[in-house]
C-alpha cells in the first residue's frame, strides 16, 4: 500500500519499552528512529522529517508534553501526528496532553493491536493532510495560470479598444500633416515672392513697411523657412511610430480574419534569418539551424514571420558578440515545434513572468515598444499554438513555439476581441 | 474624352475631423463633397454628379457596406471605395468579392497613395462613362444602319446622306481603335 515507509520518531527513556515499541513498529514496516529522551528526539525532529512521533510522557528534562509543544511551535513543513504514551489515566491529563498539541493518547500498558490501529489512524490523517497540501498546491498553480491568462486577455481587450480609438485621430492628424507640408511650402514660396517684390513697392505707407519688417523679425522668418520641413518631418516620424504601435496592438489583440495560407515553416525561418542578416553580421553571431521537414502549416504567413522576427531579434539582442544561436524545427505528433536557443543574458524569474505583458520591456526607453513578445504570444495563441520560455540569468533563453498542424484549431472565437 | 474639369469625390465619415482633413488634402485635385452619414450621402448623390464615393465602414445607423449597396442600386456609375479601421475587414473583403466595391483603404491611410487611388478611381469612372457613351452611339448607329438598308426612300440614299453616314462610320471606327489601343 505505502509508496515509501512512513517515518516514525520514538522517544522513550525506558529501554525495555522502547525495544518493544520499535520491535512492533518495524514488524509493521515503519521506518523507525529511536531516541532515549525528549531532548534527543527534539534534536532529531529539527533536522529530519517525520510523519508520526510516538513519545513517552514522563521523561527527564524534556518530557513528552514539552516535546509536543516544541513540535507544534516549530516551522517544519508538513504535519506531524503526535501520540503520547502514558500511565496517567485522569481526564485532566488527557486534556493537558491534547491542549499541548498531541493528536492521540495511549495508556500504558497498551495492547499491541491497539497501538497498531492508533498508528494506522495517524498514518491516515497524515495521508489526508498530504493530499490536501497537494491539492492546494495544484489549486494555487491553476489559479495563478488563470490569473495570468485573464490578465493577458483583458490587456488584449484594452489594447484592441485603444487601437481602435487611437486609429481615427492618427488617420486625420497624419493627413493634416501631409496637407500642411504641401500647403506651407506654397505659402513660403508666396512670401518669398513678396520679398522679391518688396523693393519695387515705392508707394506703400512707411507705417505698413515698418510693420512688415517688425513681423518678419519677430517670427524669424528665415529660421522658419529653413526648419519648417524638419518640424513636419519629425512630427511625421513620431506619428508613424504611434501608428506602428497601434498596428502591433491590433495584432496582439486579434488576428484580422483574413485569408490563411499553407505556410512553409522552414522557409519562414530561413527568410526571417535573411531579413535579420544585418543584425546577425553586425554582432558576428553564428546561426546554427536544424530544420527537419514538417508538413505545411495552415495560417497567416506574415504573422508567423512577425513572430519569428520578434523572437530572433530578441535572441540576437540578448546574445554577446560572436555567440551562436540555435534554431530548430521539428515535427511533433500533429504539431510542429520551433525552438530558438540563445546563450545570451537570460532573464531572472521576475522578468520571465512578465515577458508576455504588453509594454513590458527591458530595453532602454525608445528602443523597444514592449510589444514584441506580447504580440507574438497573441499571434501564436490565435493560431491555436503555444509559446513558452525557459531562461536562466546569464545562461541564455530558449523559446519554444508549438503550432498545431491538424485541423484541430477552432479556438479563434475564444480570442479576445 | 474626359473634360478638364475636376472629378467629383464624395467623402462619408461620421467624424467631422476626418472630413475636414480629407477636404484639405483633396481640394486641389478634386471637387470635394462631404457627408456625415449614409443618409446625408444619399442626398448629396441625388443632387450632385458624384464620380467617386469614399466612405468609412463603421458609422452609426448605416455602415459603409450598406451605403455602398444603395449607391450601387441607385447610382451604378459612381466608383465605390471604403476606408476602414481594422476590425471590419471581413465585411469589406466580402463586399469587394461580391462586386460592391472598387477598392478599400485601411485607416490610417497614406495621403499620397490615397490621392493616387482616387485618381485611378476617377479615371475608371471616366472610362466607364466613355464606354457607355460609345455603346449608346454604336446602338444608334446600328439602328440607323438597319433602317437605311431596308429603306425605299431615295432621299436616304443621296450623296449627302451617304457622306454623313460614312463620316459617322469613320468616327466610330476611330473610337474603337482608340479603345483597342488603350487595352493593349
Amino acid at each position: 500500500m505505502r509508496a515509501s515507509p512512513v517515518r516514525v520518531l520514538v522517544a522513550e527513556d525506558s529501554k525495555v519499552m522502547r525495544r518493544l515499541l520499535v520491535g512492533y513498529l518495524r514488524q509493521w514496516d515503519y521506518d523507525v528512529v529511536e531516541c532515549v529522551d525528549g531532548e534527543e528526539a527534539w534534536q532529531r525532529f529539527q533536522s529530519e522529517t517525520f510523519s508520526i512521533v510516538l513519545s513517552d510522557w514522563m521523561m527527564p528534562h524534556v518530557d513528552g508534553l514539552e516535546l509536543t509543544r516544541r513540535i507544534r511551535a516549530s516551522q517544519r513543513p508538513g504535519y506531524c501526528y503526535v501520540i503520547l504514551l502514558t500511565a496517567k489515566t485522569e481526564k485532566e491529563d488527557l486534556i493537558t496532553a491534547m491542549e499541548a498539541g498531541a493528536d492521540d493518547f495511549l495508556v500504558k500498558p497498551y495492547d499491541r493491536e491497539e497501538l497498531r490501529v492508533r498508528i494506522r489512524e495517524g498514518e491516515r490523517i497524515i495521508r489526508l493532510e498530504r493530499e490536501l497540501v497537494e491539492q492546494n498546491r495544484q489549486l494555487r498553480e491553476t489559479q495563478a495560470a488563470l490569473v495570468e491568462s485573464e490578465k493577458l486577455a483583458s490587456l488584449g481587450q484594452l489594447a484592441a479598444g485603444m487601437a481602435h480609438e487611437i486609429n481615427n485621430p492618427i488617420a486625420f492628424v497624419t493627413n493634416n500633416l501631409a496637407v500642411l507640408r504641401r500647403d506651407l511650402g506654397e505659402i513660403v514660396a508666396l512670401v518669398d515672392k513678396y520679398e522679391e517684390t518688396r523693393q519695387y513697392i515705392r508707394e506703400a505707407p512707411p507705417g505698413l513697411m515698418d510693420e512688415l519688417a517688425q513681423i518678419e523679425s519677430d517670427c524669424d522668418f528665415s529660421w522658419l523657412r529653413d526648419h519648417l520641413p524638419e518640424l513636419l518631418r519629425s512630427s511625421n516620424d513620431g506619428l508613424s511610430r504611434v501608428r506602428d504601435i497601434v498596428n502591433n496592438l491590433r495584432d496582439f489583440a486579434r488576428l484580422d480574419q483574413a485569408t490563411q495560407d499553407d505556410v512553409d515553416l522552414g522557409r519562414a525561418i530561413t527568410t526571417t534569418v535573411e531579413v535579420l542578416r544585418h543584425e546577425i553580421d553586425e554582432k558576428q553571431i553564428h546561426i546554427d539551424t536544424d530544420l527537419q521537414p514538417v508538413p505545411t502549416f495552415l495560417g497567416r504567413g506574415d504573422k508567423i514571420n512577425h513572430v519569428l522576427y520578434n523572437v530572433l531579434l530578441n535572441a540576437i539582442q540578448a546574445s554577446p558578440e560572436g555567440a551562436s544561436l540555435k534554431i530548430r524545427l521539428s515535427p511533433l505528433p500533429e504539431a510542429a515545434r520551433i525552438e530558438v536557443e540563445d546563450s545570451g543574458s537570460g532573464m531572472d524569474s521576475e522578468t520571465l513572468g512578465r515577458v508576455f505583458e504588453p509594454f513590458f520591456t527591458t530595453k532602454p526607453v525608445g528602443t523597444g515598444t514592449g510589444l514584441g513578445m506580447s504580440v507574438s504570444y497573441g499571434i501564436v495563441r490565435d493560431h491555436g499554438g503555444t509559446m513558452s520560455l525557459e531562461s536562466q540569468l546569464n545562461c541564455g533563453t530558449t523559446v519554444t513555439i508549438d503550432l498545431p498542424l491538424a485541423s484541430a484549431r477552432s479556438s479563434k472565437s475564444e480570442s479576445p476581441a | 474624352m474626359p473634360t478638364t474639369t475636376k472629378s467629383s469625390v464624395l467623402i462619408v465619415d461620421d467624424e467631422p475631423d476626418v472630413l475636414f482633413s480629407l477636404k484639405g488634402l483633396l481640394r486641389r485635385d478634386f471637387q470635394v463633397f462631404t457627408a456625415q452619414s449614409g443618409a446625408e450621402a444619399m442626398e448629396v448623390m441625388a443632387e450632385q454628379d458624384v464620380h467617386v464615393i469614399m466612405t468609412d465602414q463603421r458609422m452609426p445607423s448605416m455602415t459603409g457596406t450598406e451605403l455602398m449597396g444603395k449607391v450601387r442600386a441607385e447610382h451604378p456609375d459612381a466608383v465605390r471605395i471604403i476606408f476602414t479601421g481594422y476590425a471590419d475587414t471581413r465585411a469589406v473583403v466580402d463586399a469587394i468579392n461580391s462586386g460592391e466595391l472598387y477598392r478599400y483603404i485601411s485607416k490610417p491611410w497614406d495621403p499620397d497613395n490615397l490621392i493616387e487611388m482616387l485618381r485611378d478611381a476617377a479615371q475608371k469612372y471616366n472610362e466607364s462613362i466613355a464606354e457607355s457613351e460609345l455603346l449608346d452611339q454604336l446602338d444608334a448607329y446600328l439602328t440607323d444602319a438597319v433602317q437605311l438598308a431596308s429603306s425605299d426612300d431615295p432621299a436616304d440614299r443621296d450623296a449627302a446622306s451617304i457622306e454623313k453616314f460614312k463620316s459617322r462610320t469613320d468616327q466610330l471606327r476611330g473610337y474603337l481603335q482608340c479603345l483597342r489601343g488603350s487595352d493593349a
